[in-house]
């Protein structure tokens, strides 16, 4: 009896203890801020394996190594799954005046941090460096987002199937109609890759001064330009895989594209690079842009949260990694786009950029507009 | 019994130990119905809140973030956040599709874990081992993996539709539907389902059988009027467990569903990430909660009346 309470009280003692780390995510971030002479940045980082990677195997040396006594600690959360998590801290810490627990992020959810005022407003008198980045690209993170790294949404075609891609959007869309089957992209709501399709076929009739503003804030009066777009998009249903079948997530189009079930889509071009390199896809699938109007691609960006007690470092670091050298780690290590304009980087680094505008993306929406076009999408395409 | 007629300082000593002991008991169940209270019962109040319009206070963030948000004047609720849904043709499609994939997903799953059960009670052998062993494996398969294994299968190029073709003939596409739904739901429900119905029937004694049999029963009157009214509550435990199982399922409809209509889980993750939409998704776990609760009384019920049976109430 004795033994069986004592088992119990363990039990108990192992359960609200294993409930509370398990409530935490998982970090080995240490007190931050100047423990000693070395000042740690702890860089929290929202996104995929690859660009914690960048961080790990690329950024963070390189910064120790240039700026003895300061240390950089990486903390992934995969896929953004405690975005909501991540943004409400950052709230609360703002509200309290209190450590956060990071001192900079990468991660989607920067510019609306910046737009709710959670993140150190920053300019290039305090990042020299952001002065080489077009203003436009700056201005769509907010006061506190600085973009360091870009990718684009490219046209994959299976050159076996298709040998003569099309050129411009309405060629496209005149070859998914008459290629019933052989083309789908993601649902706009699991990947950027089909968001950016679909915020492409939007802007065929969106007027250029409301489409700016919708790159820039957020207006849900203006959605009613998006009609007509989307009754095309609606139109397309009979001829895309499986008559209307979207899956979910940039991987399962590149899956479906792999295995011949499709023979165009919508893809980002560092996913695409990454598998063509690593075999994920048959060398005869090959990319391209299509114009009038062009995929759009966007920024990434960071952001020093205000509450962090360590801000200056962090943002030594920021300014760091925007500069050419860190630029051409970037493109090397995860075939993303430079943020600065690509005359600054070396001359091997900019041969991989022969077909893209890398300083010209056309943007995506804001962050809010693009949540409502994920909605308006959903309600209004497929299925029907 | 036998001690308060023998000695009566006995009686004292035995109340005083089991009303120390009930306290302990209290203190043992303490931890968890803390836990619990604080980081489930907690949560749900506020969200209920933000469901009717409360946005202030600890619901600040949230509201502050979220689009879309229904907000309440004063302390009197508003309930526009549930009309909007209930009005939202998208979110009524999808309730009704949640429940009939709910409905045949149980209904398969408990006809075949009855199968099994039946076919080794009666029959038993290699077979019916076999068969009972095979039931359990999903188990152990991550339903991820699973459901990944699933939308392959019944792809385009997958194999039924592979070897077909080798007969010349043409296998409808099941991906992205709601029949693969319906296939991945009851493939993660069985193994649990089974494992319930399965001992509850090895429990239904033999001579019952073999009376039933000797007053010249069939094969079916046996199993209809005997068998299975005696393992009734362990086959209604199993029916409660997967309904609300399946009712909240988010990996395989999200996997292998259609984009449009698809069920409620689904929905939930896209209202509150992918539309940035918080109310509307707090709107629907509440209905999804709401039909859970009501088969749950029917679980309460039939554990009710399994302890009265046993003489415990």
């Amino acid at each position: 009896m004795k033994l069986r309470t004592a088992f119990g009280a363990a039990a108990a003692v192992t359960a609200v203890a294993l409930a509370l780390s398990g409530c935490a995510q998982s970090s080995t971030a240490a007190k931050g801020g100047g423990a000693g002479d070395v000042k740690t940045v702890r860089v929290f980082i929202s996104g995929d394996t690859n660009i914690q990677k960048l961080w790990t195997d690329d950024l963070g040396p390189a910064f120790e190594k240039a700026n003895p006594g300061y240390k950089v600690q990486i903390t992934l959360d995969l896929h953004g799954e405690h975005d909501a998590q991540t943004m409400a801290k950052l709230s609360a810490s703002v509200a309290q005046k209190k450590d956060p627990g990071f001192d900079l992020v990468d991660g989607g959810f920067v510019p609306k941090a910046s737009a709710a005022n959670f993140l150190e407003p920053v300019d290039s008198s305090k990042i020299s460096t952001l002065a080489d980045i077009p203003a436009d690209v700056v201005k769509a993170g907010g006061t506190g987002g600085i973009p360091y790294r870009g990718s684009s949404v490219l046209l994959a075609y299976d050159s076996k199937a298709v040998p003569a891609p099309p050129k411009t959007l309405d060629d496209l869309l005149a070859w998914i109609r008459a290629n019933p089957g052989k083309f789908t992209y993601n649902s706009p709501k699991s990947g950027g890759s089909g968001g950016s399709f679909v915020a492409t076929v939007l802007d065929k009739y969106v007027p250029a001064d409301a489409r700016q503003k919708m790159t820039v804030g957020y207006d849900k009066s203006l959605e009613s330009t998006w009609d007509q777009g989307f009754a095309t998009l609606h139109g397309l249903n009979p001829y895309v895989y499986q008559k209307g079948v979207y899956p979910n997530g940039n991987q399962q189009v590149l899956d479906l594209l792999a295995s011949g079930q499709i023979s165009m889509a919508p893809v980002w071009s560092d996913m695409f690079t990454t598998a063509v390199a690593n075999g994920a896809l048959p060398s005869t699938v090959k990319a391209t842009q299509i114009s009038g109007p062009s995929f759009t691609g966007g920024a990434a960006y960071l952001g020093v949260p205000a509450g962090s007690p360590s801000k200056d470092a962090a943002i030594k670091v920021a300014d760091f990694v925007l500069q050419p050298a860190q630029q051409a780690m970037i493109v090397k290590g995860i075939s993303g786009y430079p943020a600065i304009s690509l005359d600054k980087l070396p001359q091997e680094v900019q041969g991989k950029f022969a077909n893209a505008d890398t300083n010209n993306l056309r943007k995506g929406y804001f962050d809010s507009m693009t949540k409502d076009l994920n909605n308006l999408w959903d309600q209004k395409v497929p299925g029907k | 019994m036998t001690a308060e007629v023998e000695a009566r300082p006995a009686v004292v000593r035995l109340a005083g130990r089991a009303a120390s002991g009930r306290s302990r008991g209290f203190l043992m169940a303490l931890p968890p119905m803390v836990l619990i209270a604080m980081f489930i019962g907690f949560p749900v109040v506020l969200a209920f809140g933000f469901s009717l319009g409360f946005t202030g206070g600890l619901n600040r963030t949230v509201a502050l973030i979220g689009q879309n948000v229904h907000a309440a004047h004063g302390l009197a609720p508003t309930f526009s956040a549930y009309a909007e849904m209930f009005t939202n043709a998208r979110f009524l499609g999808d309730l009704f599709v949640t429940v009939v994939v709910t409905l045949i997903s149980t209904v398969l799953v408990v006809l075949l874990a009855l199968g099994v059960g039946l076919y080794l009670k009666f029959s038993g052998g290699l077979i019916g081992k076999v068969l009972s062993t095979l039931a359990v494996v999903p188990l152990f398969i991550p339903v991820v993996i699973a459901s990944w294994a699933i939308l392959g299968f019944y792809s385009a190029n997958g194999f039924l539709r592979s070897v077909a073709a080798q007969f010349g003939l043409g296998f409808p596409v099941w991906s992205y539907t709601l029949v693969t739904v319906v296939i991945g739901s009851v493939w993660t429900s069985l193994p649990f389902a089974t494992l319930l119905v399965t001992s509850g029937l090895q429990a239904v004694p033999q001579a019952m059988i073999d009376a039933a049999r000797d007053a010249g029963a069939s094969f079916w009157r046996v199993v209809v009027s005997v068998v299975v009214p005696m393992a009734g509550v362990p086959i209604i435990i199993a029916t409660t467990f997967t309904a609300i199982g399946v009712l909240g399922s988010f990996t395989v409809p999200y996997f292998t569903g259609p984009n449009s209509p698809n069920m409620l889980g689904v929905d939930m993750s896209n209202y509150f990430s992918s539309f940035n939409q918080p109310q509307q998704a707090v709107v629907i776990a509440f209905v999804v909660f709401a039909m859970a609760s009501g088969i749950a009384a029917v679980y309460v019920w039939a554990n009710f009346r399994s302890a009265k049976e046993s003489g415990a109430v």
